[in-house]
């Protein structure tokens, strides 16, 4: 095979030129899309309930919140498990510690998610307010048993806040596939959390 | 012309076409239609929905219970028949118009390979983007030309440009089509591949029409790119044309991928989503045929002029 190179007098100036020219029309469209990526992932819409407020992201599905929920959404886009934000207000006695209320909460996921199980627990500081951070993963299943589906692993983190005679509680809900990638925008979230 | 040499190979050049030199045996390549090619391009289409039918015919019919490793081995072969099928033709025309099956098959692989290597981490993990693009139309337009054409058609051009272009093998404007379309064939086969694998296999009957979909889409809009680096190889070009070829390019892959959500959805019902892959495959095929047939029109219509201009110039 004569595979010989373009010749000098084609592989000019002007052709290094259009690789350049191509290579940066790419690199402005890629910025573009980002800018478009972070537009829409920073669109949100107020929540305030019970004197708490926070910036719920747009176009997530509301669900009727239950119990001693006050917001529960979740993001249809998702592939796996359904990404989920949840705030529960939960009334605690005036003299109770951080501890006792992470002790409760732990109790309560055991008792409801399937396969629960604690990864890690420790105190923060989550945007200047001193907060208890409880990780942990369960595995969510259809309950409907005409569905094929392999259940998911889903990972979780709660944020506790005392807030007098009430535990404010953040939790983010992810696949665990997509729990990093995620994890960002539910820190915006967190940060937007008023009490 | 004693200075002038032939812009494929360097040897003193005698022809001139659209400004660019050749030598005389490029120059008889240069001026070739190549009507093979565009054959070759109809058969993969309808070749394409005919073993899509096949495939679905004998799921309907025999309903394989395929389960585990056999269900992923169905899903990886089907994967592989549309580029399969295209080089089948290939081959097959190549005798009449002999091109290096090395390079055509180097720059099928290098197609795959960016497209597993960087590609599909770009789209899927650093944009992450099957959570945000649907959030409403307009964003899935934008989302679908800025990030995954863009990303699609730069890497199927890179794999052209930085192999097979600046070679002597690369003599006729058609050659840019022919490589582009190798490239976008290789980077449907791990798209595909990808699919197969991240669901532990697909069910035969509709998956192997999204196959066809995926090869065709990817195939058409690389030969848009390949349009604009044949010309602009040899042919002196504005500074702009191969940013505007390559984004021409992506602006049909993202409004592809845009309409055939549109069409592929049929509605909803009480189980979810309900879609009909027949019309995705009928848009595809028109999709391939209206693309490819507009590159041949042009390609001819170029090689005319250039020839009518050189006989102007010789009276």
């Amino acid at each position: 095979m004569n595979a010989s190179t373009l010749p000098s007098k084609t592989a000019s100036g002007s052709t290094r030129f259009a690789d350049w020219e191509v290579i940066a029309v790419t690199v402005l469209a890629l910025l573009a899309g980002w800018l478009i990526k972070n537009s829409v992932e920073s669109r949100s819409v107020p929540f305030e309930s019970s004197g708490i407020s926070a910036q719920t992201p747009q176009g997530w599905l509301l669900t009727t919140a239950q119990g001693d929920e006050i917001l529960h959404v979740t993001n249809l886009l998702s592939t796996g498990f359904g990404t989920t934000y949840i705030i529960q207000n939960i009334p605690i006695a005036a003299d109770a510690t951080v501890g006792q209320a992470v002790s409760l909460l732990s109790l309560q996921r055991g008792q409801a998610l399937t396969a629960f199980r604690v990864l890690e627990q420790k105190q923060v500081t989550v945007f200047g307010q001193a907060a208890y951070e409880l990780g942990y993963v369960y595995v969510e299943s259809n309950p409907n048993l005409t569905h094929n589906e392999i259940p998911n692993v889903v990972r979780g983190l709660d944020y506790i806040f005392l807030n007098g005679d009430h535990a404010v509680i953040a939790t983010f809900w992810a696949d665990d596939k997509s729990f990093e990638s995620d994890l960002g925008r539910f820190q915006r979230f967190l940060s937007s959390l008023k009490f | 012309m004693p200075d002038q040499v032939c812009c494929v190979c360097g040897d003193p050049a005698s022809d001139l076409i659209g400004q660019r030199w050749f030598c005389g045996k490029h120059f008889q390549s240069a001026k070739r239609e190549r009507p093979h090619t565009w054959r070759m391009s109809i058969l993969l289409v309808v070749g394409l929905v005919v073993f899509v039918g096949i495939v679905y015919a004998l799921d309907l019919v025999l309903h394989p219970a395929l389960t585990g490793i056999g269900l992923v081995l169905a899903g990886v072969i089907l994967a592989l028949v549309p580029a399969l099928l295209w080089l089948v033709f290939f081959y097959l025309q190549d005798r009449l118009e002999p091109e290096p099956k090395g390079y055509i098959l180097g720059v099928f692989l290098l197609g795959a390979l960016l497209a597993s290597a960087v590609g599909i981490p770009l789209v899927e993990n650093l944009y992450h983007v099957s959570k945000w693009i649907y959030t409403d139309t307009a964003t899935t337009i934008l989302g679908s030309i800025l990030v995954v054409g863009f990303i699609q058609e730069f890497l199927k051009y890179a794999a052209v440009r930085f192999s097979v272009f600046p070679s002597a093998e690369f003599d006729e404007a058609t050659d840019g089509v022919i490589y582009a379309t190798a490239a976008g064939l290789g980077y449907a086969t791990v798209l595909n591949l990808q699919f197969v694998i991240a669901n532990g296999g697909v069910v035969l009957g509709s998956s192997v029409i999204r196959m066809a979909v995926v090869a065709l889409a990817q195939a058409s809009f690389a030969g848009i790119t390949g349009y604009f680096l044949g010309r602009a190889r040899f042919e002196n070009k504005p500074w702009w044309w191969m940013s505007f070829g390559l984004s021409v390019a992506a602006v049909c892959n993202g409004l592809f991928n845009w309409l055939r959500g549109r069409i592929v959805q049929r509605g909803i019902s009480l189980t979810g989503p309900t879609t009909n892959p027949w019309m995705g495959l009928a848009l595809a095929s028109v999709v391939a045929l209206i693309t490819l047939g507009m590159i041949l029109w042009l390609i001819r219509r170029n090689i005319r002029t250039a020839l009518a201009e050189k006989l102007e110039l010789e009276k």
